[in-house]
């Protein structure tokens, strides 16, 4: 289980990485490292998913997805701090989160992956 | 216009994990095309919407709008359950984002 968790929170980090690729890639290799993120990430979180309740792998991961855009984008790169831009961001990750663990995974067709 | 992308990046999303479920289901040409389609198509439209709206905006509209779509396909298309607790929680993900629009 917790081995497991390590792959979620792994593909974590690599989702918050092609994010930051797809804005500010800017020649060959880091666009290739940004289709290598989202590779990675994609299949860590297969793989960590395995064992472990969808609902919560997903709300961790996308957490951790939203989360550190957020504030690497103002530590990194100079976006300004607005707190009601966050509040809105934390009302959506919200509804994710909940939309994604309420939803049982077998009764999903269009849903969960 | 760079929301209008970030919403067909979201719809994208949608048709990508439709063809996982399908690939999954049955592993054919269709279902493969529906995949690579749809998530190929989502990450060029999510990285165009990117050249103007902050990242953490863009990122967090596009798992909503994935996740929401997701949702409403089931519900109209493969008679999922319509709980209350799901429609206020799409309704959470959609005023937010109406919110973060409308603010940026």
């Amino acid at each position: 289980m917790k081995k497991d968790w390590n792959f979620v929170f792994i593909a974590g980090l690599f989702e918050i990485g092609w994010v930051i690729g797809l804005k500010h890639a800017f020649n060959w290799w880091t666009w290739g490292l940004t289709l290598f993120a989202i590779y990675f990430s994609m299949h860590l979180l297969i793989i960590g998913s395995r064992r472990l309740p969808v609902g919560t792998t997903y709300a961790v991961f996308t957490g951790m997805g939203t989360a550190g855009t957020v504030i690497l984008e103002i530590l990194v790169f100079n976006e300004p701090f607005r707190i009601e831009k966050i509040a809105l961001i934390l009302l959506l990750l919200s509804g994710v989160i909940g939309l994604k663990t309420i939803t049982p995974a077998a009764d999903s067709e269009g849903g969960q992956s | 216009m760079d929301w209008i992308f970030l919403i067909f990046a979201g719809a994208g999303e949608v048709v990508g994990v439709m063809g996982i479920n399908k690939v999954n289901k049955k592993l054919n040409l269709s279902s493969l095309g529906l995949l690579f389609g749809g998530f190929i198509l989502s990450f060029i439209f999510l990285s165009i919407a990117m050249k103007t709206i902050p990242m953490s905006t863009a990122y967090a509209v596009w798992t909503g709008m994935g996740t929401v779509g997701s949702a409403l396909a089931g519900m109209i298309f493969f008679n999922e359950s319509k709980d209350w607790k799901r429609l206020l929680f799409i309704g959470m993900v959609l005023s937010a984002a109406v919110g973060l629009k409308l603010i940026s």
